[in-house]
Formats: structure tokens, C-alpha cells, sequence
């Protein structure tokens, strides 16, 4: 790190949104210890400019046409760049957020984060720490907790606690009695247990599920 | 949400598969019309049945494996096989059961109808007057063109193999007389305009006769060189025929020649007289008349009918005319002629029946006459001698009929209770028949002379049910499309409602975003002298910030994964605590009622003002506890959103507008919607949106992996 310390972040933007781009790089560029290097619209650019421009910290969207986010942060851990990503999007769904910290992202940001919480962001990736803002955070360990568990099935893991049958959850979800006995095994299969009331035990245990009182 | 290819591919399926069916119809079609279909046949009359033939006159019905006929009716016809066939050889054991006439086999014919010669097609028989070998061709009228003499005499009660052929426009005939050691006699035309193909019949010319082994096959040249032989044929036309002096006339216009042995009686007596004649003292009387029935035998004559008991008989047939010799015993209402000689004087054509009303049948006037009697079908039942019973009723009088069993099951399946029938028989009154059951009993001479003249009324309880049925099935299949469109309209709106997302993240979030950064740049830089400046850059920062939340909030309500997996408790419970950050305040959710599906509408209203509820109370409010609560109900659901917080004076406009947005979109959904606040007593807002009425069963199952989004 000490390398950087006394020098400006160099930063690499890649948005495929002009406004975006622009309204970013501006803002950033008043701060003097940060020097946007860079714009990219897309996956690839990103790719090609990481590898010629190395930057510290890359600003990285999802969202994107051709290549997405997630695809673009395997790309640079492949290519060894040593740029640290920041994943910064319009969304926070606990899927997206799970899939970027898997892929290798330092740090998850919203574009609706205050200024002051960006920077604070920056300069901690940048220190070779992982930021993730409070709320995400907790989200995320939700999500490892619950290992691979859809929301569907989380919502039947529920319901059977409460002892209901796969008829009357089939009932309740409008769903098929059939279809509730797969995502049933699917459930016992992810939590590797054997029958429906070890699921049930086993994810009170883990906190996949809370029991109402 | 790829769903809307799964509509072509179902519309192509169905596509296909009428294609499929369209194709397949055209080839059953085809195979129905090939000259092919249906060849070689052979009769089933040893099993007793002949369903495939349809008779054209006379009585004809199958007897100890034969069809047999035994009517002196004049061209009686039964038919069958099918009009396309083309090049085929029928061949049948013929036997005639009289003297005077013929019978023989029809060969390519169509349009028959009951009379002596209304066909068209090729006749070949056996003429006994004559001891020819037969063969012509009728259309509506009688061609003859050849006779060729058969080696000795014809004679009824004797088998001959009779053969017929037709190949191209070559028709030969021959007939065998197996126990003469089996000399062939043949007959053969080239008919130049000839009749290309059709159906196969037997026919007899008041002879009556058997027909058994009837058989029919595709024929080739070679069959038809080895049935000619040697003979020569020639060419044949029926404009021709007149001018080379060969005979043309109706096969029926040659007269009937008298039985030498039977010379008529000189004191026979009218049938009616019989009536009169006294009991106890039996004196010989002889009758004349025509046989209307054969088994039992019946007669009659111009003044009425009489059963004969025959001592002695020669074989009859109806129509015969006899002469019968014997006593006469009366019954109650009737008399017999007992022990009676018979002798055949000549045949005749059988007697037309009389038509009467059931009630004056049961009078007795016309006991042992044929007569023509119509009744409502009460039931039908067959016994182990293969006898119909038919009980009938006609108004107030009921009546039976008996019927030998006739060609098959298909007369006896095919009339149905209730239905209007039509029958010619003989009217017996003796209790020998009626069990003084009935006040008398119809003896039919076979199925034919059974009539439908309506079928049963449509209102039977079968009908009804079967109406019944229907109608369920079709309101079945109407709710099954029913909410196979709605289930269709909803995907519809959700893949909508998920492009919109996608487009306001893709436009609107974005710009916020940019702009956001924008503004900030703006504020970054402007000089630190300028407080006012940088105070009004700050709101407009928050305002920019604020708008983009909102916006994600709106995306995220669009995009219909949150919907297809979440219920509306939970998805508040989860919307409170992002709001809340983790932050100290306490959620308590309950749920009472059974959780259902609920309108989609419905739904997202309840969720966006629970949304609106929530956020107040979050940032204005600073309760230390929020709770929130659902309720199903049969036909409302009901949402609670209550904080313990500062609430705000009801009165005051401060709130007005999220207050006036959640009315609005209660006002949308029809719900109530109530707040109740004051300062430092917290606020409680209440839904209540009503729901269509709950389903008692639904039909459909969910596509695997779709969501819980219908309704109910």
C-alpha cells in the first residue's frame, strides 16, 4: 500500500450510462486525492483499459448490455489485474449482492449513496479492506446463511415450522400439492437432512428461520 | 417470461395435429370409396346374422344358416356390399321353394328400390317356368339378353351353385347343378355402356327361395377367361337389343301357369261364413284363399282370414294361393280349420295388408287377417327360440307382436322404447298366442315388416342426464379457458410491468444517479463563501436522492419476482426493516385468517400504502415500535400499519400529501381506508379492500416455477 499513499486514487469508471459516467467522474474529480483515469461503457472496454491503464479501484455497474457486471469482475480476476472493484448499482437484491462478493468484489455501493459514504468506500477498498455498508452487510450473511435456499422455498421452510401440510400450503401459495413436495425435497436436500421436521429443527438451529412467538 | 412463444407452439400443435386428423379422415375417405374395401366377402348367416344386408321387399330372414325368402312377392330384393366395388365374382348356393318363377343373384347395383325391377344393375337366376339360365340387366325395367337352358328341369328344393361376374363390361353367368355331376351352364354379355360398378343382392321373382355361401371377390381376367371358356360373347346394347329381335320386357309380365293336380274346388265356402258354422257338429269344409303367413299357416280370402292346421301340405309360401280341406272348430272369437289337407293351386302375390287402429284390431273383426297396425314401443325382449316380443301400445290398448328373430341384432338394438312403430301382420285373437293377456297378438312374417315411424321423444331420463353431463362439461371447459385467458392477461401485464421496470432502471434511476453526482460536483466546487448557494445545492441534492429512492421503489414494486414470491406480510415486514436500517426499533408482524392469493391490484395497492404508512412513520415519526398486521377474511383483507410514535394533529395539513396518495389508491381498489393519529398517541392506518368472493375449488395447477400471482 505504501506505494499509494502519498499519491491520488486512480480510478476507472465503467457505466453504460453517459449520465451516470459523467455525473461520476465529475464529482470525483473535484477530490484531489482521487484521479479518474477512465470512463468504460462496457464489459470489454473495462477489461482492455484495466489491463493497459491499471487503476487502483474500479467503479464497476451490473447492469449492463453484452457483458454484465458479474461476468466483467471474473474477466479481471482471470486477467490478474490488480485493480479492486467497487460494485456500484441502482439495486440490492440479495442475489446480486450474494453473486458479486462470490465473484470477487471488494466493496458494494448503491448510486444513491451520499458522497461522504463513497469516498469512505474508496479509501477503504483502496486500504485493502472489503466495504460493504451496514444494512448490505447484514443482508449478505443472511443470504450465506440460508445457503442456497430460493425464497420460495425459504417461505415453505416457514410454513411447515408453523406444521402447516403440503396441501395446505399448495393452498396458500396457489400451488400445486406436487409442486410443493419438490420444493420440500429441494429444501431437505440443501439443508441435507432427511425429513421435514429435521429441516425445520435444523433451520431454527442455523437462524434460516425464526419461530414467531 | 418467456411465455408468449408457448402460444404459437400450442397453436402450432394444434395445427399439426388438425392437419393430422384432417389427412387421416381423407384417407379413411379414400379407403371407403376403393373398389377394394370390403372384398372378399362372406355372408355370416350360419352365426345367424346379416346386420350388412337390407331387404327391398319380401320376408327375408335367416334360417338354419341360409337367408331365406318365402314370399311369392315379385322382385324382392335384399342387398348389401358396397357401390364402388367394381371387378368381383359373387357366387351363392341358390335354392327356389316354388315352382313358378325365379331366383338368382344381383350383381353392380345402385339405386334400388322395393318393386319388381327398380335397380340398375345385372341380374342372373334360375327360371323354373322355363328351365333357364337367366341373365339381363335391369335399370328400372327389364333387359333380358340371354337364356341359355339349363340341362334338365329347374326344380325348386334343390341346390344349384349360382356364379356371377363382372369385369370390365363383360358380365357372365353359370349356373351348376351339383348332383348331376356338375355341368356348367354358362350365360355371358359384353354390355357396351355398361354399369361400372355397385352392390351385390339376391333376388327372387315370386318363386321365394335360400340363399347360403354367399361370397364375393375381386376378379381378374383370368377369372373371368376360365368362366367363359370357350363360349363366345357378344357385343350387347339395349338400343340394339330391340332391333336384333331379342326379347325386352319385364321380367314379371309373363302369366303364372296353373297347378294341373290341384284343380280348383267347386264348394269352397267364403272365410267369413266359417264363423257361423257350429261346433258340435264338425262337418268337412274347404276354403280357398292366399297364405299370409307360412308358420303357423294362415289364409285369407276377400271376406277374412282363418288359421289352418295342415294335416297335409305341400311347401308354402306367402302368397301362395291354396285350396284347404277340413274342420272347423270356433273359439271364443275365432275358428280354426283343423286337420286340414292343403293344395297349392297357384302363387300369387301376397295380400296387402288392412289398415286399422289397435282398438279396432282388439275387436276381433279382423282375427287371422293381414292388417297394419301402428303402437308406441312399451318394451322388447328376445327368447331362447330367437323370437321378438314386442309389447306395444296404441292409446289405451296394448297389444304384442312376435317376430322370428330376423337377420341379426341390428332390428332388435335399433328400436328403442317409446318409439312410434309401424307393423304389417297377422291379427290373432286365439288365447293360444295372447295368454289372454292382450285382446289379440300381431304374428309378423319377418323383421321388415317392421316400420320406425318416429323414434322415442327426445325427453327420455338418458337424454336428460346425458344433456346434463354436457352442459357440466361445457361449463367446465369454459372455466377452464376462462382462466387459462386470465392466467394468460396476468403473465401479460407482468412481463409489461417488468419491461417497465427494466426501463426506468435503465433511464429514469440512472439519470438520478448522474444527476445526483452532477449536483454534487457542483457543490464540491463551489467556493466555501457561499452558505446560501450551498444550502440550496444540498436540498437539491436530497430532492435528487430522494426522487431516485422513490424511483428504485418503484422498480422493485414492478418487477414481479418480488410479487410472485413474497406475501404481503412479509414483504412490509421487509420493507420496515430496510427502512429501519437495523436501527433499535422493534417490528412486530401478525397474520391471522387463511393467506390466500389475492388480486394483484389489490395487492400492490395494500403494499404501496403500506409502504406510504411505513415510511412516515420511520422518518417522522420515531416510534420504538411498529407493527404490522393482515387479516384474511371470505371477502376483505386487512391491513394495519400501527406505531407508537409522535403521530401528528389530524387536522393540521402538514401530512396532506402522502395521506391524500393512500386515499387515492384506496379509492382505487375501493377499500376503506382510516387514520387514526394525534400528537404523541402514535398513528394507526387501516385498510380494508374488499375481495371477489372465494372459489370452492379451483381447476388449475401452477406451471412449475411461476408464481402464486393469479386469482383466486
Amino acid at each position: 500500500m505504501n506505494r499509494h499513499e502519498n499519491k491520488a486514487v486512480r480510478i476507472l469508471i465503467v457505466d453504460d450510462h453517459p449520465v451516470v459516467q459523467a455525473g461520476l467522474a465529475s464529482m470525483l474529480a473535484t477530490h484531489k486525492d482521487i484521479e479518474v483515469i477512465g470512463s468504460a461503457s462496457s464489459g470489454e472496454e473495462a477489461l482492455t483499459m484495466a489491463q493497459q491503464d491499471t487503476p487502483d479501484i474500479i467503479l464497476l455497474d451490473l447492469r449492463m448490455p453484452g457483458m454484465s457486471g458479474i461476468d466483467t469482475l471474473r474477466a479481471l480476476k482471470e486477467a490478474q489485474t490488480t485493480a479492486r472493484t467497487i460494485i456500484l448499482t441502482s439495486f440490492e437484491t440479495d442475489e446480486n449482492i450474494y453473486r458479486a462478493i462470490q465473484a470477487g468484489a471488494q466493496g458494494y455501493l448503491l448510486k444513491d449513496t451520499s458522497q461522504d459514504q463513497m469516498l469512505e468506500a474508496i479509501a477503504t477498498v483502496h486500504a485493502g479492506k472489503r466495504y460493504i455498508p451496514r444494512p448490505i452487510a447484514a443482508r449478505l450473511a443472511e443470504r450465506m446463511l440460508r445457503s442456497d435456499l430460493t425464497a420460495r422455498e425459504l417461505e415453505i421452510l416457514e410454513m411447515l415450522a408453523k406444521g402447516l401440510t403440503n396441501k395446505q400450503i399448495g393452498h396458500a401459495l396457489a400451488i400445486s400439492e406436487n409442486t410443493v413436495r419438490n420444493h420440500v425435497n429441494s429444501i431437505m436436500e440443501k439443508l441435507e437432512v432427511s425429513d421435514r421436521t429435521e429441516a425445520v429443527a435444523v433451520a431454527i438451529q442455523q437462524g434460516i428461520i425464526q419461530v414467531a412467538s | 417470461m418467456k411465455r408468449r412463444p408457448q402460444i404459437w407452439k400450442w397453436l402450432a400443435i394444434s395445427l399439426l395435429s388438425f392437419a393430422v386428423v384432417a389427412g387421416a379422415s381423407l384417407l379413411f375417405l379414400i379407403y371407403l370409396h376403393s373398389p377394394k374395401h370390403g372384398l372378399p366377402y362372406h355372408d355370416s348367416f350360419a352365426q345367424g346374422k346379416a346386420d350388412e344386408w337390407e331387404a327391398f321387399g319380401g320376408t327375408w330372414a335367416v334360417y338354419d344358416g341360409g337367408m331365406r325368402n318365402d314370399s311369392d312377392e315379385r322382385g324382392a330384393k335384399l342387398m348389401s356390399g358396397s357401390p364402388y366395388w367394381k371387378n368381383y365374382l359373387l357366387e351363392a348356393d341358390v335354392m327356389l321353394l316354388g315352382e313358378d318363377g325365379d331366383a338368382g343373384l344381383i350383381i353392380r347395383a345402385s339405386d334400388e328400390e322395393q318393386g319388381v325391377d327398380s335397380y340398375s344393375g345385372y341380374y342372373a337366376g334360375l327360371r323354373s317356368r322355363d328351365n333357364m339360365l337367366t341373365l339381363g340387366r335391369a335399370s328400372h325395367g327389364w333387359l333380358e339378353y340371354q337364356n341359355v337352358p339349363m340341362p334338365e328341369s329347374v326344380q325348386a328344393f334343390r341346390w344349384y351353385h349360382l356364379r356371377l361376374l363382372a369385369y370390365g363390361c363383360q358380365i357372365v353367368a353359370s349356373a351348376t347343378f351339383p348332383l348331376s355331376g356338375g355341368h356348367t351352364t354358362t350365360a355371358a354379355m359384353a354390355d357396351k355402356d355398361c354399369l361400372s360398378s355397385g352392390r351385390i343382392g339376391l333376388r327372387s321373382y315370386s318363386a321365394g327361395g335360400i340363399w347360403r355361401n354367399v361370397h364375393a371377390r375381386l376378379a381378374t381376367e383370368d377369372d373371368l377367361l376360365a368362366m367363359l371358356g370357350n363360349k363366345t360373347r357378344q357385343p350387347f346394347s339395349s338400343e340394339e337389343a330391340a332391333g336384333n329381335g331379342i326379347t325386352i320386357f319385364g321380367s314379371g309380365s309373363l302369366p303364372s301357369h296353373v297347378n294341373q293336380q290341384a284343380r280348383p274346388a267347386t264348394n269352397v265356402q267364403p272365410i267369413s261364413g266359417l264363423r257361423l258354422v257350429s261346433g258340435s257338429q264338425p262337418t268337412a269344409i274347404t276354403i280357398r284363399g292366399v297364405v299370409s303367413l307360412t308358420a303357423p299357416l294362415y289364409v285369407q280370402d276377400s271376406t277374412g282370414g282363418i288359421a289352418v292346421k295342415a294335416a297335409s301340405s305341400p311347401p308354402l309360401k306367402v302368397g301362395d294361393e291354396v285350396q284347404a280341406t277340413g274342420t272347423v272348430r270356433s273359439g271364443a272369437f275365432h275358428s280354426n280349420l283343423e286337420n286340414a289337407t292343403v293344395q297349392l293351386l297357384w302363387a300369387r302375390t301376397p295380400v296387402q295388408p288392412v289398415s286399422v287402429t289397435a282398438s279396432q284390431a282388439a275387436t276381433g273383426a279382423f282375427a287371422a287377417m293381414f292388417i297394419e297396425v301402428e303402437g308406441h314401443l312399451l318394451s322388447k325382449e328376445r327368447d331362447a327360440q330367437n323370437t321378438l316380443v314386442l309389447n306395444l301400445e296404441d292409446g289405451q290398448q296394448s297389444f304384442r307382436a312376435l317376430v322370428h328373430g330376423g337377420r341379426g341384432d341390428l332390428l332388435f338394438n335399433k328400436l328403442k322404447l317409446g318409439s312410434l312403430l309401424r307393423l304389417r301382420g297377422v291379427c290373432v285373437v286365439d288365447s293360444e298366442y295372447t295368454n289372454n293377456l292382450t285382446p289379440f297378438v300381431l304374428l309378423l312374417r319377418s323383421t321388415d315388416d317392421i316400420e320406425v315411424v318416429t323414434g322415442p321423444p327426445w325427453w327420455n331420463t338418458r337424454h336428460v342426464v346425458a344433456a346434463g353431463f354436457a352442459l357440466l362439461l361445457l361449463l367446465f371447459i369454459g372455466q377452464f379457458i376462462h382462466s387459462r385467458i386470465e392466467q394468460w392477461r396476468l403473465r401479460a401485464i407482468l412481463e409489461e410491468r417488468e419491461m417497465l421496470a427494466h426501463e426506468m432502471h435503465d433511464t429514469l434511476a440512472q439519470s438520478f444517479a448522474g444527476l445526483g453526482f452532477q449536483l454534487q460536483a457542483i457543490r464540491n466546487r463551489m467556493p466555501e463563501d457561499m452558505p446560501a448557494v450551498h444550502k440550496q445545492l444540498d436540498l437539491a441534492c436530497d430532492l435528487v436522492r430522494h426522487s431516485h429512492e422513490e424511483a428504485r421503489r418503484d422498480i422493485m414494486m414492478l418487477r414481479s419476482e418480488s410479487f410472485e414470491q413474497m406475501e404481503l406480510t412479509r414483504m412490509l415486514e421487509q420493507c420496515a426493516r430496510k427502512m429501519l436500517d437495523g436501527g433499535p426499533v422493534e417490528i412486530e408482524v401478525s397474520q391471522a385468517g387463511d393467506i390466500r392469493p389475492i388480486p394483484l391490484r389489490v395487492n400492490d395497492t395494500l403494499f404501496r400504502i403500506g409502504q406510504e404508512a411505513l415510511a412516515n412513520a420511520v422518518r417522522h415519526a420515531t416510534p420504538t415500535r411498529i407493527s404490522i398486521a393482515t387479516a384474511y377474511a371470505k371477502n376483505f383483507v386487512q391491513m394495519v400499519i400501527e406505531d407508537d410514535g409522535t403521530g401528528y394533529d389530524a387536522g393540521s395539513e402538514k401530512k396532506g400529501f402522502g395521506v391524500r396518495g393512500m386515499k387515492r389508491r384506496a379509492a382505487a381498489i375501493s377499500a376503506a381506508l382510516e387514520i387514526a393519529t394525534s400528537p404523541n398517541k402514535g398513528t394507526r392506518v387501516q385498510v380494508t379492500a374488499p375481495l371477489p368472493a372465494r372459489m370452492a375449488f379451483r381447476w388449475k395447477t401452477h406451471p412449475k416455477g411461476s408464481g402464486s400471482h393469479e386469482q383466486a
